[in-house]
């Protein structure tokens, strides 16, 4: 059953993988691949698609299709480094909960409780608002919000390792507790680690979008939600100009996103014990 | 695997957090680099003589310790003296008051409308787990989800509303109509069809999914099996064993989610220029108006916490078990 169910999911993963790397092309060889420099204004505002301009050109005649290109190093870099940050920080966490347990396991699982219960993107706009518009502020703003999820679960799978017969011996042997942690423990949640990575890689893309589309973003770096907010304020939807000015940037945010996810899906398969045993087929 | 939504929260524990909420929210513009005045008075501070600026630290009590400042802050909360907004120039409690009933119209009916659809559909895919009938309805739902919620309002906007001119493209309601009765609430409802269902596709998947997940879960479960063996029509089994038990674990995720229906609301509202409360934070944003913001959040966030308690009370009080767990 388990190697039915790679076999279903294989094919996806490697959907995903094709969608992140055009996108790692993409943003790696922006210079080469977009006919414009974004910044400047090339073109009249609010031209049509044209052969100089294949998706026109939006509000104050910068090239939409460069603007697009450019977009996928924000998104993705900061995709990347924000699911490093937050899913690094909550898997710390977590294990640290799990391990020592007591008093220590306790704090922190009521600050993930705490985190868990507030509405994460009001939160999101009101510390970006504060903090200000940088890249590294945005960064920091979804790693504070998004690492509760991952502390809890690694929490949880610490546990159950824990609770694991082996462990048992090897401490009645007279393994310390740092080598079972580093030897073992980590080992056993690591896999459930790597998904959770895929998993606010992909969150990522969307609430940085969301922040950037509600003019939170970094005004002078391009993004898919900066290009979409302009779209917004200038009124692109009550006109045919939102069929190159809103879907192309909707897309790309939702085929990153879903990129990141489809591989994450695949290494659920293995972090997943429950897929182990075929209970969850899919 | 833990199964999460069994977690409980004690009511002192719900206490401490909105303590901590309401704490956040005093010491966020005092922590921040740069003059608390910008946060608090929302002035430009450069701009200010000396005396103006020594003024405004004495009415925002900035000029004494925090201890007291930390006091005057918790009493003004209380007595709902929480400042004008100096962007509307309106007392801010007045202006939040006019927005939660807007977005708990389209926060709630968006969890009723989705938990519905999500459920039957997470009962299907239960029922045919494996097939391709389930993996697609899977691979559909994820999708959707990776969908940025204020790019699907924008494309139903121009569809929808725009080219096929069947919604309004904005607001609540019509201005200016002195529509009542039945008329009114036409009004308000063609006017919340395009945010709802922008928020109901969006969060269709949460629910989709923990149905599925638990009907799974159910399903290996020995008693299932016991009345497998027995000889139970089929029909009994799923109703009667599996979709009563299943419940429990969705009503409650219904209630606990309402913080992410409540984000996605912040989004759709802005698109849609919905006089909700996201649709004020953005405003608040734009205006640098930060003390509405603040209070918007801290709106936003009580109102979740209060629904949370809310679904731990009743969970408690659906399944007996969970009593004693304390």
């Amino acid at each position: 059953m388990t190697c039915e169910n790679k076999k279903k999911q294989l094919p996806l993963a490697l959907a995903g993988a094709v969608i992140l790397s055009i996108f790692l092309i993409m943003a790696i060889f922006a210079p080469v691949l977009a006919p414009y420099d974004p910044h400047q204004r090339v073109g009249l505002p609010f031209s049509s698609p044209s052969g100089g301009h294949l998706l026109g050109t939006n509000d104050i005649g910068q090239d939409i299709f460069s603007e697009l290109i450019y977009g996928s190093r924000l998104s993705l870099g900061l995709a990347v480094l924000t699911a490093l940050v937050s899913t690094g920080f909550g898997a710390l966490l977590g294990l640290v909960a799990g391990f020592l347990g007591k008093r220590v396991e306790s704090v922190i699982m009521r600050c993930t409780d705490f985190m868990l219960v507030l509405p994460f993107l009001p939160l999101a706009i009101l510390l970006a608002a504060m903090l200000g518009q940088g890249f590294f502020q945005l960064v920091l703003v979804i790693s504070v919000i998004s690492w509760a999820g991952t502390a809890r679960i690694v929490r949880a799978q610490v546990l159950k390792v824990k609770a694991k017969g082996y462990i048992f011996n090897l401490q009645a042997i007279g393994a310390g507790p740092w080598y079972l942690l580093r030897k073992h423990i980590f080992r056993e949640v690591l896999p459930l680690i790597t998904y959770h990575t895929m998993l606010s890689a992909s969150n990522a893309v969307l609430i940085e979008a969301s922040l950037s589309f509600l003019g939170l973003g970094n005004p002078l770096l391009k993004s898919w939600g900066s290009i979409l907010y302009y779209a917004q304020i200038r009124n692109a939807m009550l006109t045919d100009s939102w069929l190159w000015w809103v879907i192309p940037p909707g897309l790309s945010i939702a085929f990153l996103s879903a990129g990141f996810l489809l591989i994450g899906f695949y290494l659920e398969a293995y972090a997943n014990p429950r897929v182990e045993r075929g209970q969850i087929d899919a | 695997m833990q199964v999460n939504w069994k977690r409980r929260r004690g009511t002192a524990q719900y206490l401490i957090l909105i303590l901590v909420v309401i704490t956040v929210n005093f010491a966020l513009p005092r922590m921040l680099p740069g003059n608390p005045l910008v946060f608090l008075a929302g002035e430009d501070v450069g701009l200010l003589s000396y005396a103006e600026r020594n003024e405004l630290l004495s009415r925002y009590n900035l000029d004494r310790p925090l201890p007291v400042q930390y006091v005057h802050y918790l009493r003004d909360l209380v007595t709902l003296q929480w400042g004008d907004s100096f962007s509307k120039r309106e007392p801010i409690w007045d202006i939040l008051w006019g927005r939660v009933p807007w977005t708990l119209l389209l926060a709630l009916s968006s969890i009723v409308l989705s938990s519905f659809f999500g459920a039957v559909l997470g009962v299907r895919a239960a029922m045919n787990r494996g097939r391709w009938s389930d993996i697609r309805l899977l691979l559909i739902v994820s999708f959707l989800g990776s969908f940025p919620s204020f790019w699907l309002g924008m494309v139903l906007i121009a569809v929808f509303a725009v080219q096929l001119n069947w919604f309004p493209v904005f607001g609540a309601y019509t201005v200016g109509t002195g529509y009542f009765g039945l008329q009114k609430l036409a009004d308000v409802l063609q006017h919340l069809t395009l945010p709802l269902l922008t928020l109901t596709l969006l969060s269709i998947g949460r629910y989709f999914l923990t149905m599925r997940y638990s009907l799974i879960e159910l399903m290996g479960e020995d008693y299932i099996i016991l009345a497998k063996a027995k000889g139970l029509p089929e029909r009994v089994i799923k109703y009667k064993y599996v979709m009563r038990n299943a419940l429990l674990p969705f009503i409650t995720v219904l209630m606990m989610d309402l913080g992410f229906v409540l984000s996605g609301a912040t989004v759709v509202e802005t698109v849609f220029a919905y006089p909700g409360l996201g649709r004020l934070m953005f405003e608040a944003v734009l205006a640098r108006d930060y003390p509405l913001l603040q209070y918007s959040f801290l709106v936003v966030a009580l109102i979740v916490i209060a629904f949370n308690y809310l679904a731990d009370r009743m969970y408690a009080y659906l399944d007996p078990r969970v009593g004693e767990e304390g």
